[in-house]
């Protein structure tokens, strides 16, 4: 279980995040949404234990992420919004390299990397540089490192930004089969349609602030929008105007 | 698994990878000895050349004792016969010596016995060897002269009013051993010429590539991080410079030194201690490089900053040019400075103190442990990402 309450932090002059409360509950998908700018990924980051933030706290599974970082990143696989990989390393190095950073042991890694491998139909790149890889391919990879020491809860911070309809296709339906393995799934996007047909909870976050979070029917309600894009869009155009 | 041999290991194999940082990395070790070498031939040569002065003699069956004497010192005697007069007029010779048929009765009968060197004034480069030859002919005589005196029960001594003595400070000798001051220097740059490549790459290149986020969410102490990468680094560091040393010693130990009167010798053991001494270097240099790596915004800033540190070893090697100072104990126990003139000793053959050793070793090692420290809290700002 995935906990944000009431984070808030800014950098100088700027609030990224104002107020940002929200739960996401195991064996559910939970969407971030929001336009670009709104304060998802910096709230992720301190989600992640990379920011500190000025008020409120992030917890997993009860471990508060800023009194015990390492305890709480142990049980959270990330897929940040940097998408870098090491261009000399191949697809397997990398998985094995996070591993172990993990703390994985040597045995259960290899069996665990083959079976990522598989489960992202990368067996015929896995020994492969990762230099020249396509940005699907790329996503793949950071997707395997993330999930390497099968993590309770998952953070995707816009994961199918850019990819190409299969590997959409194939990230969409690594999110729903870690949700049939009762995982917590977070994931932010600014894309409606994805999050309309994967969340099963939705936040939307304008501002710095949430504005609304429920089921899709929950936010077409509370908006009074027949579709959940226009939805979105008066909601957002009301916090921007508040 | 321990994380800081994770990281080490991982950033190794990502160093030795790196085709570019590898050539960079090598090829500075394999040049040092090749120059060294090349500079020790040259003057070699340089030094044969100046001794080959070749002259004519005409009429050599007069005067053996003489001309046995001239080749005792170097010169190089051929037969001339022909008309001396034209031969060097028209170049084919830079001069002739003439010995007349009369020297050996002159010379019998305590005559003064002349002979010509037959040169054209007007040539510049003739000079050197025609003032050569007759400076050598007036010291030939003159020790003649002065056993004539002695078998006479006169010390020679009379002749002499005054004398000048040539003392050229500028021998050979300690030119050699001044252009290889520069060694010390070399090695040391090695050092910063072999590590930066991992330092750079592990720290800005981490951050431009976008990998760092990634890396920082792992349930790991950022200080593990930043040691294992400045251990990856200083392995690479450490590795060119010990390389470096060896080759270099292994350049003076077979370049033929004794043919410019330098008598180089250096035992294994002497050897392992100015690699014991020096190998810090690395871990200081590595340091620094990887401090600078994370204040840079970009690779390109990174290898700029890095670039305008590599001056910092100049500095002694300058100075101890322009301005050779007397070796202080406590210079030994000052960074880089220490290894150079404790490098420039044992190079040279002078004796090294003991301490000299464990004073190079350890500032070097502490000073470099704590910038790693340093940059490891850098690691922890928020702001890294």
């Amino acid at each position: 279980m995935i906990e944000v309450s009431g984070v808030a932090k800014r950098f100088g002059d700027v609030e990224a995040v104002r107020d940002v409360s929200f739960t996401a509950q195991n064996g559910r998908v939970t969407g971030l949404l929001g336009p670009n700018g709104a304060g998802k990924s910096t709230t992720l980051r301190v989600l992640y234990g990379l920011l500190a933030p000025d008020a409120g706290f992030a917890a997993v599974d009860g471990i508060n992420v800023q009194s015990d970082r390492i305890g709480a990143q142990k049980i959270m696989g990330v897929l940040p919004d940097a998408h870098g990989l090491y261009v000399r390393l191949t697809a397997r190095e990398h998985i094995e390299y996070f591993g172990r950073l993990q703390g994985v042991d040597e045995a259960t890694l290899a069996g665990r990397t083959d079976e990522l491998l598989r489960l992202l139909d990368m067996q015929a790149i896995a020994d492969r540089r990762v230099e020249g890889f396509s940005q699907g391919e790329r996503t793949k990879v950071c997707l395997a490192r993330s999930l390497v020491h099968n993590p309770a809860n998952v953070m995707l911070d816009e994961p199918t930004n850019g990819l190409d309809v299969m590997t959409t296709r194939a990230v969409r339906e690594l999110i729903l089969e870690l949700r049939k393995q009762g995982i917590a799934v977070l994931f932010s996007s600014h894309l409606m349609h994805e999050v309309a047909r994967l969340c099963d909870h939705i936040v939307i976050v304008s501002s710095g602030t949430v504005v609304a979070s429920g089921t899709t029917d929950e936010i077409r309600q509370a908006a009074g929008e027949e579709n959940l894009e226009e939805a979105f869009v008066s909601l957002v155009e009301k916090e921007i105007m508040a | 698994m321990n994380t800081i041999a994770v990281v080490f290991r991982k950033e190794l194999k990502d160093g030795i990878r790196d085709r570019r940082a590898v050539m960079s990395a090598f090829i500075f070790p394999v040049l040092a000895p090749i120059m060294v070498y090349g500079f020790v031939m040259m003057i070699v040569s340089l030094r044969t050349q100046a001794v080959d002065t070749v002259v004519p003699v005409m009429g050599i069956e007069n005067a053996p004792a003489l001309v046995e004497w001239l080749k005792e010192r170097d010169v190089k005697v051929e037969p001339f016969s022909g008309d001396p007069e034209e031969a060097v007029r028209s170049k084919a010779k830079e001069l002739v010596l003439v010995i007349p048929d009369n020297y050996q009765e002159r010379f019998r009968n305590i005559r003064t016995a002349v002979v010509e060197i037959v040169n054209d004034g007007s040539r510049n480069d003739t000079q050197a060897t025609y003032r050569r030859l007759e400076i050598l002919i007036q010291r030939y005589s003159n020790e003649i002269a002065s056993l004539r005196l002695i078998a006479r029960g006169v010390s020679p001594e009379v002749m002499r009013v005054v004398t000048t003595e040539d003392i050229d400070v500028a021998s050979k000798q300690q030119l050699a051993v001044a252009a290889l001051n520069f060694l010390p220097f070399y090695i040391i740059l090695a050092a910063f010429v072999s590590g930066m490549g991992i330092a750079v790459d592990s720290t800005a290149g981490e951050r431009e590539r976008k990998t760092l986020e990634p890396l920082l969410i792992n349930p790991i102490q950022r200080y593990d991080i930043v040691f294992g990468k400045w251990l990856a680094s200083s392995a690479f560091s450490g590795l060119g410079l010990v390389l470096t040393l060896v080759l270099c010693v292994a350049a003076l130990l077979h370049a033929p030194l004794s043919d410019i009167g330098l008598n180089f010798h250096i035992s294994v053991e002497q050897i392992l201690l100015v690699a014991f001494a020096t190998v810090p270097v690395a871990f200081l240099v590595t340091s620094m490089q990887m401090l600078l790596g994370i204040f840079a915004k970009s690779f390109k800033d990174a290898q700029s900053y890095i670039g305008m540190l590599t001056f910092l070893p100049m500095i002694p090697f300058f100075i101890m040019l322009i301005n050779p100072f007397a070796t202080q104990d406590w210079m030994y126990a000052v960074p880089m400075l220490g290894q150079f003139i404790l490098m420039t000793d044992v190079l040279g053959m002078k004796e090294t103190p003991g301490f000299a050793y464990v004073y190079s070793f350890a500032s070097s090692f502490v000073l470099g442990a704590g910038l790693a420290l340093v940059t490891a809290r850098l690691f922890q700002r928020e702001s890294i990402i």
